[in-house]
């Protein structure tokens, strides 16, 4: 007897289309192009997977009392549902022969599927740990880190967010080398210890699916898989290997050069003096002298130069430092405080960017860039 | 036809030191190193009478002409004066070609109807002594090699025009050494050939050259014959640096190839920092002794750091050499360059190498390129 079941076209594209974000465009395995539908006591259990990470969501059908599987081609299924307004939809699926039979009030669509059991199957769980955290607080931790992980495929650990869990707060940090992002939470403990680093795009689809609702996400790790918990998703993916740089070691602690300044002037000055700058190094140069902060950059082939000067509280020598435009804007755009402080020490040392003043007294925000050398 | 003049700031490095300390005016001035193991960068008209010229050991120059000056080479005084001198040419003439420090190819073609090319020539020659009170020669020509040949002949303090079509004429006489692109290898090969003045050159047959030198072989027999149809290029960004070298005798000691790629690179590195350019791109060059001539190449992020880049070249040179045939000659190159400084790495550099390396780069612009250098790179080089 042919498997069936009646969904809202509307709800099951919704909750398809968040998890279609594991979908690569192109992949080892056909199956990989499909989403399996578990079908069990009145729901429908949908996965989309790349191997590394694996998301699952449920949707209530309006019908369907019967228990099955099949795995059904993503790309034709989301075009098809996309083209209905709300409207319900009745699936017919022969398991033998793993056709699909879509039937609507206009008339009816087939196509083949696959096996639902050769769709790769979830990590064993097995001695996990685990913590329940804000949805809002984990999206913000991705907010802040996620722009400074690494692309280097000859250093895979930097691909990712590294995180640490333990009962003095909760760590996140991200780096490429060239500048580094450190989010900390006191207000956050976890009973369990425990660190792992979780790569880019995992956590880019963690993001998606926490900024559609508020509420708690699950954390569960083994040493090798994340799962994460949140409203009728799931995600679980699979670890970076390897150990993460000693960053702390890298963060300058005696920086006796402050400058305090706000943050949108300095965010848009410094985006108007790059589009003067090299446009490969994006080299800006901030001079810095006594409460005046000047930005200057120039791009020698095409005779281009900028200049432009600042009111700043400064503490310290006066100084030349330069840097990469790029991640001076990044580093500015994903801070959200009236007012920023610039750590200093010498031109050829880490710059370290912090809120002025933080309005949330649990939370630490460092973010740090290297400086380009000089030549004077 | 063309109208080509090239410039020559007579002992350019000499000049500016008697311009900024009358009392040397005419008397053997030495520009170098002052210990013994330094070589004469520049010499005054009247040490070279004593037999001292550029690249000579001090030592030996010391002991030809114990009355000489000593004096330090001072490189910023060097470009301020070649920017005042680049200053005046450049709003004088459409289309110039800065070719070295002291050296300018002038294009005036088209120009003789209305000026005259020599009078022309003559009296901007008189202005830029008259300005900078510096001694400049020019030669003038249909092109730039017999212009430069033609300014040789025409120092100190004077110029010289070669009519077209008497080219050929002008240069049969003169020695084959004159001929830019001749250097002391070439020269003590054609020497063992028999040929000592260009008009023996003339007189050899193209095929003979190319046999002899390959390629060029053919554009020293064309330079001979006063044919050279190489355009006055402005003045552009370099895009990439290099340096090579030919071996006095082929080699297989591949110790002191490495050395040699290291001090090479070396060398390359501090000029990259002294421009204030970052390198994305690394060639190595080999010439085998059949003169099979390979290059690899490899792309690095921006850097202009000395251990990135000679480990890059150690590692693109023991991949290109197969370890079978003698080494003719060695290259390095940087291509993709751009304007700007190091960024600095959080993991890998730390704050002691990047001092190093200012303090090290602190010592070649005050004291020359080879003020310091890594042991490793400091090997024979013949």
């Amino acid at each position: 007897m042919a498997l069936k079941f009646i969904v809202s076209s509307s709800k099951i594209l919704k909750q398809l289309q968040q998890i279609s974000g594991v979908l690569n465009s192109s992949n080892p395995l056909p199956i990989l192009d499909n989403f399996l539908f578990v079908i069990d006591k009145g729901m429908l259990t949908a996965s989309a997977s790349d191997l590394e990470s694996t998301m699952t969501t449920q949707i209530e059908l309006v019908e369907g009392k019967q228990t099955g599987k099949i795995a059904v081609p993503a790309k034709i299924l989301l075009e098809t549902l996309k083209t209905f307004q709300d409207h319900p939809l009745t699936f017919v699926v022969d398991e033998k022969q793993f056709n699909i039979e879509i039937v609507s009030d206009n008339g009816k669509y087939k196509l083949t599927g696959f096996d639902g059991d050769e769709f790769p199957r979830l990590p064993a769980m097995s001695g996990s740990k685990s913590l329940e955290l804000d949805s809002e607080l984990m999206a913000a931790a991705i907010g802040k880190t996620l722009f400074a992980t690494g692309n280097d495929e000859l250093r895979p650990v930097m691909s990712g967010v590294f995180c640490q869990f333990s009962k003095d707060g909760l760590t996140f940090v991200a780096t490429d080398a060239h500048k580094l992002v450190r989010y900390r939470r006191t207000d956050v403990t976890s009973a369990s210890e425990g660190s792992f680093i979780l790569p880019k795009k995992p956590l880019t689809l963690l993001k998606n699916i926490l900024s559609t609702e508020q509420g708690k996400l699950k954390v569960s790790f083994t040493d090798n898989n994340a799962f994460f918990e949140f409203g009728n998703f799931t995600l679980t993916c699979r670890l970076i290997d390897g150990r993460y740089p000693n960053y702390e070691a890298v963060i300058p602690t005696d920086n006796p050069n402050q400058l305090t300044i706000e943050r949108t002037r300095l965010l848009n000055s410094v985006k108007r003096v790059s589009i003067f700058s090299n446009k490969t190094t994006h080299q800006v140069r901030l001079r810095i002298n006594g409460s005046e902060l000047q930005i200057s950059a120039e791009d020698l082939d095409f005779a281009n130069e900028a200049n432009e000067r600042l009111g700043c509280d400064y503490i310290g020598e006066d100084m030349e430092i330069g840097f990469n435009a790029r991640f001076l804007m990044d580093m500015l755009n994903n801070l959200e405080n009236d007012s920023i402080r610039i750590e200093m020490s010498a031109p050829n040392r880490a710059g370290i960017l912090s809120p002025g003043e933080n309005s949330n007294p649990g939370e630490d925000i460092l973010m740090l860039v290297m400086p380009v050398m000089l030549n004077n | 036809m063309s109208t080509i003049v090239h410039m020559d700031l007579d002992a350019f490095f000499v000049s500016v030191a008697c311009l900024e300390n009358a009392a040397l005016r005419g008397k053997p001035v030495i520009i170098g190193g002052f210990g013994d193991r330094g070589v004469v960068s520049a010499c005054s008209y009247e040490a070279r009478a004593y037999g001292v010229h550029s690249a000579m050991p001090v030592k030996l120059a010391r002991r030809l002409c114990p009355d000489a000056l000593f004096v330090r080479g001072d490189f910023d005084r060097y470009s301020y004066y070649s920017n005042i001198v680049t200053e005046i040419i450049e709003e004088s003439v459409p289309l110039y070609e800065k070719s070295s420090i002291d050296e300018f190819y002038l294009d005036l073609t088209g120009m003789d109807r209305f000026f005259g090319c020599y009078k022309w020539a003559t009296e901007l020659r008189q202005r830029i002594t008259k300005e900078t009170g510096l001694p400049i020669s020019f030669g003038l020509s249909p092109n730039k090699t017999v212009s430069k040949v033609a300014t040789g002949e025409a120092k100190p303090n004077g110029q010289l025009k070669v009519d077209d079509g008497t080219e050929k004429k002008f240069l049969a006489p003169l020695s084959i050494s004159k001929i830019p692109m001749v250097g002391e290898k070439t020269y003590r090969l054609l020497r063992s050939m028999g040929v000592e003045q260009i008009r023996t050159l003339q007189e050899m047959p193209v095929q003979l050259m190319e046999r002899v030198l390959g390629d060029n072989g053919i554009v020293i027999w064309k330079k001979a014959n006063g044919i050279d149809n190489a355009p006055v290029e402005p003045y552009t960004e370099r895009k990439s640096i290099s340096t090579e070298m030919t071996f006095d005798q082929d080699t297989i000691d591949i110790q002191r190839l490495r050395n040699i790629i290291v001090g090479m690179t070396e060398k390359l590195a501090y000029q990259l920092r002294a421009e204030d350019k970052v390198t994305s791109c690394v060639t190595i060059k080999i010439r085998y002794s059949n003169f099979d001539t390979h290059t690899t190449q490899s792309r690095i992020p921006y850097t202009a750091c000395d251990h990135t880049l000679i480990a890059r070249a150690k590692e693109l040179f023991d991949k290109r050499y197969d370890r079978r045939l003698l080494i003719r000659l060695i290259g390095v190159r940087f291509s993709h360059l751009v304007n700007g400084g190091y960024q600095i790495h959080l993991f890998e550099d730390n704050e002691e190498q990047i001092r190093l390396y200012q303090a090290m780069d602190k010592l070649r612009n005050r004291f020359g390129e080879s003020a310091v250098r890594r042991a490793a790179g400091t090997g024979r080089r013949q």
